[in-house]
């Protein structure tokens, strides 16, 4: 269930974050339902496949897209599968998306492919163990093992809510590919991260993966809306909200960080992980 | 069970053992009778395993019979063909011991503690140092570090068993004796950290198939090992359980980091066995501290897990058509099979959802998550939580650039270009491995059924991902599309060498995790020399320094304690007469 509300919301939520942008940077900009236009031209198009690619090539944007799309199905946005230990299922459902993604990029030959599968490798290997950790300390501070059991924010458990939203905010800006750890709209393939895997990709495949990307932040701002002190479907748009101001402003006034000074921004992730497991322990312990 | 069926499978490789020494052709039936072993032992040890039978064998017994008997079948039709290629004695040869190291590693979970045990796990060790030395030349460093690791281990098992035989209470510094020569014994197999350096450079040095077979097998019996000491010597002081956490997280992370600055395929996948080890070391380490049953879990599960992959992984391996990344590339297109049974198998091991590998990691990450609340959990939990998270994070990373680097992409060199697929028996061998790696995905409860297992929805999954990947994929494969060259910038179509090559690929994430050392080396240009000057990555592991130099100390003992020996009966009558005298007063009252 929710990941159709989330596959719906996706080309909205992305387009509407290019309207936005626009209209705080003066310019006219997309209208912001200008995302599900183009996922409808591009699926009519025809591919190109480069001559050196394998079924990987096609594979990747595949499992990209369902990826995220069956992790969405452990989110209780709306009811959904819920068990103990869901929410790691939902993270690695996540990178299995990111791994045959990182794979087909280097499927080309091209040497922008291989560069955007490493840098997004770094990024990746940098911000898992803080999301794991900060997840893994709300389950623990709510008493369950299971995203559906996830206690809202109440002064009781401020201190590790606090911190596992910080947690969880990097872990979006770095997984979703958005400032200021990736540019989603830069031009130069030396300077990219995420773009670099798909610019082979074309037609079809590019509705794919850009449709996986929207997914995949919508699967991380659910996984925040879970924590707010709101009734569920509120709390999701509350979330959703938020986080579309949140990233107009900061593409609109904030800079890209230089890709080597990502893991300092990343640090404070893996810190925020460990800080909130710690604060569930010792509060689990007084 | 009847003995007479315990002892068949024995008596089969026993025989193929003679009779490849004999006969005119010595691998017509070597399909057959490992095959066919192996069909017994898993027919012997997995109903034991199942019913928790408590004879001969029992089920821990019956779960490694198992275990083995799977990695036999596969490993029957495969060495038929393979060995095709080998020169007719070596051929003979290794059709003749190779029986005798799986029936030697089959015997070891029968074995009761004493020197049946040892014996047989000694007999093990030589056998396989034999055969990793049967490769001459190439393996002689390999076949070396194999050795002296199997003294090293042969040593505290030798000091723990023979304390464990006396059958007396094990008290104070006798406690911390035998489980000092356990860790040691059965830590060294399974490549505890630090002491697993011997496993990446003994395991590529081996046969493709043998590689996989220590690997998949030979490895497990140091976990069995250490498994049964809590039978043998009952519970452990806290201390071991601390080390196998903590050394075992550690050494998983580490292992990764240092796979990644490999660039020798086989090495690589080494790398990947001792860090998948070390993380089940560490399930086990969880146990003795917390007894939680999940991680008993993790412990089984990821056993078979791994060696199902691993010996996938290595199986295939065994038609590359050389060992270094940088000279492979774009092998996909020349060994379509091979490569799709690679990409299962990497899938598997980079533990994701909803292969195998990932299940094992579940309950070890929620073994974590259930330690209960008090001093010692407060540590552990952090820690593992986190160090799992890295590791599977690093491990996936490792993968990408292992497949990516060797099958997708262009040929780097004209070998990689001019690959041949796995043939006949190779390829019965591979399918069978895959299919059991399949089957345990997706139905994880004939491993534990017995085990009052939570699971994830597996089949669900599994099915949904199947069906919608399998109809998207052909859809899109149906469209319309063009062949063209990869995107150049305008610029000329790229060639081999503007790929990353090993060290390319990982190099920031290895100076991100700074846990071993990359220094760069130019060569040294003249003046007057047109060619420019080149520069290297030079990688520097403090573990293996550090094992340097104690080897280098170790020598200059040696050579002083050597001086002893000068060949005058004198200072040997002398010896001799102090030996006497130590003799008695030790043995005084």
């Amino acid at each position: 269930m929710t990941s159709l509300l989330l596959l719906v919301l996706a080309p909205l939520f992305s387009g509407s974050v290019k309207w936005l942008k626009a209209k705080l940077q003066n310019r006219r900009g997309p209208d912001p339902l200008y995302d599900y236009r183009n996922l409808v031209k591009l699926w009519r198009k025809a591919y190109v496949r480069p001559h050196v690619a394998t079924p990987v090539f096609l594979l990747g944007p595949v499992v990209a897209l369902l990826g995220p799309l069956s992790a969405a199905v452990m989110l209780p946005v709306l009811p959904g599968a819920s068990f103990a230990g869901d929410f790691l299922v939902l993270l690695y459902l996540l990178n299995l998306g990111r791994t045959l993604q990182a794979l087909a990029a280097l499927d080309t030959g091209s040497a922008f492919g291989a560069q955007g599968s490493y840098r997004e490798n770094l990024v990746a290997a940098l911000a898992e163990p803080g999301t794991v950790l900060a997840l893994g300390a709300a389950a623990l501070a709510s008493g369950g093992l299971s995203l559906a059991g996830l206690a809202r924010l109440a002064p009781s458990n401020a201190l590790v809510y606090l911190l596992v939203l910080v947690a969880l905010g990097i872990a979006l800006v770095a997984e979703g590919a958005r400032m200021p750890v990736d540019d989603p709209t830069t031009h130069l393939e030396l300077t990219m991260i995420h773009e670099a895997q798909l610019l082979d990709h074309s037609g079809p495949l590019l509705a794919l993966y850009e449709l996986a990307a929207s997914l995949k932040l919508l699967v991380y701002v659910s996984l925040i809306g879970l924590l707010l002190p709101l009734p569920p479907l509120i709390a999701f748009v509350a979330a959703l909200v938020a986080t579309w101001l949140t990233l107009a402003f900061l593409e609109t006034y904030g800079v890209r960080l230089r890709y080597l000074r990502v893991p300092d921004l990343l640090s404070y992730n893996t810190l925020a992980g460990i800080l909130a497991a710690l604060g569930v322990v010792l509060r689990l312990q007084s | 069970m009847e003995t007479y069926l315990v002892a068949a499978p024995f008596v089969v490789l026993l025989a193929q053992a003679v009779w490849a020494l004999l006969a005119r052709s010595p691998l017509a039936l070597l399909p057959w009778t490992l095959g066919g072993s192996g069909a017994l032992l898993l027919v012997i040890g997995y109903p034991a395993w199942l019913h928790h039978a408590d004879g001969v064998p029992d089920a821990t017994s019956g779960f490694y019979l198992a275990l083995l008997g799977v990695l036999y079948l596969a490993l029957g039709p495969y060495l038929g063909t393979y060995l095709e290629h080998h020169e007719p004695r070596r051929a003979r040869l290794e059709a003749s011991l190779l029986p005798l190291f799986a029936a030697a590693m089959a015997g070891i979970p029968l074995a009761p503690v004493g020197y049946g045990f040892l014996f047989l796990w000694e007999g093990m060790t030589l056998l396989g140092y034999l055969l990793i030395a049967l490769d001459g030349a190439a393996a002689v460093t390999g076949s070396r570090w194999f050795f002296i690791a199997s003294r090293v281990s042969g040593a505290g098992l030798l000091l723990a068993l023979i304390l464990l035989s006396r059958g007396d209470a094990l008290e104070g510094a006798l406690k911390v004796l035998v489980w000092s020569g356990l860790l040691i014994g059965f830590g060294t197999k399974a490549a505890l950290f630090p002491l697993h350096l011997w496993l990446p450079k003994a395991h590529p040095a081996a046969m493709s198939p043998l590689s996989a077979l220590l690997s998949g097998g030979m490895t497990k019996l140091g976990l069995y090992g250490l498994y049964r000491s809590l039978t043998w010597a009952g519970a452990p002081p806290a201390w071991v359980g601390w080390a196998l956490v903590v050394l075992g997280l550690f050494g998983a992370v580490y292992a990764l980091v240092r796979g990644l600055a490999e660039d020798d395929y086989k090495a690589v996948l080494a790398y990947s066995s001792v860090e998948n080890l070390n993380l089940l070391l560490a399930a086990l380490g969880g146990y003795m501290l917390l007894h939680t049953p999940l991680f008993l879990l993790a412990f089984f599960f990821h056993q078979v897990a791994h060696a199902l992959f691993k010996a996938l992984l290595f199986l295939a391996s065994g038609s590359l058509p050389g060992r270094a990344l940088s000279e492979l590339g774009g092998l996909w297109h020349a060994m379509p099979r091979t490569a799709a049974y690679t990409l299962l198998g990497i899938v598997a091991a980079a533990g994701l959802p909803p292969l195998a590998g990932f299940l094992g990691e579940w309950y070890l990450y929620r073994g974590f998550l259930a330690a209960p609340a008090g001093s010692t959990s407060l540590g552990l939990l952090v820690l593992g939580v986190g160090a799992i998270a890295l590791a599977s994070a690093l491990a996936a990373a490792l993968y990408v650039r292992l497949f990516g680097l060797a099958f997708l992409g262009l040929a780097r060199s004209e070998r990689a270009a001019g690959a041949r697929d796995a043939e006949g028996g190779m390829n019965l061998g591979l399918a069978l491995l895959a299919a059991a790696l399949l089957l345990v995905s997706a139905l994880p409860r004939v491993v534990l059924s017995g085990m009052d297992a939570p699971l994830y929805p597996v089949v669900p999954l599994f099915l949904a991902l199947a069906l919608a990947g399998g109809g998207l994929y052909y859809a899109l494969r149906r469209r319309r599309h063009t062949e063209y060259g990869t995107w150049d910038c305008g610029n000329g179509a790229p060639t081999a060498r503007m790929q990353p090559n090993g060290l390319g690929y990982s190099e920031q994430l290895l100076r991100a995790l700074p846990l071993i050392q990359l220094q760069l080396r130019s060569s040294p240009t003249r003046a007057d020399d047109p060619e420019p000057g080149q520069v290297r990555v030079v990688v520097r592991d403090p573990v293996e320094a550090a094992h340097e130099r104690l080897g280098a100390l170790y020598l200059r003992l040696a050579r002083t304690v050597q001086r002893l020996q000068s060949g005058s009966i004198h200072i040997y009558l002398m010896l001799q007469f102090l030996a006497l005298v130590i003799v008695l007063v030790v043995i005084w009252p």
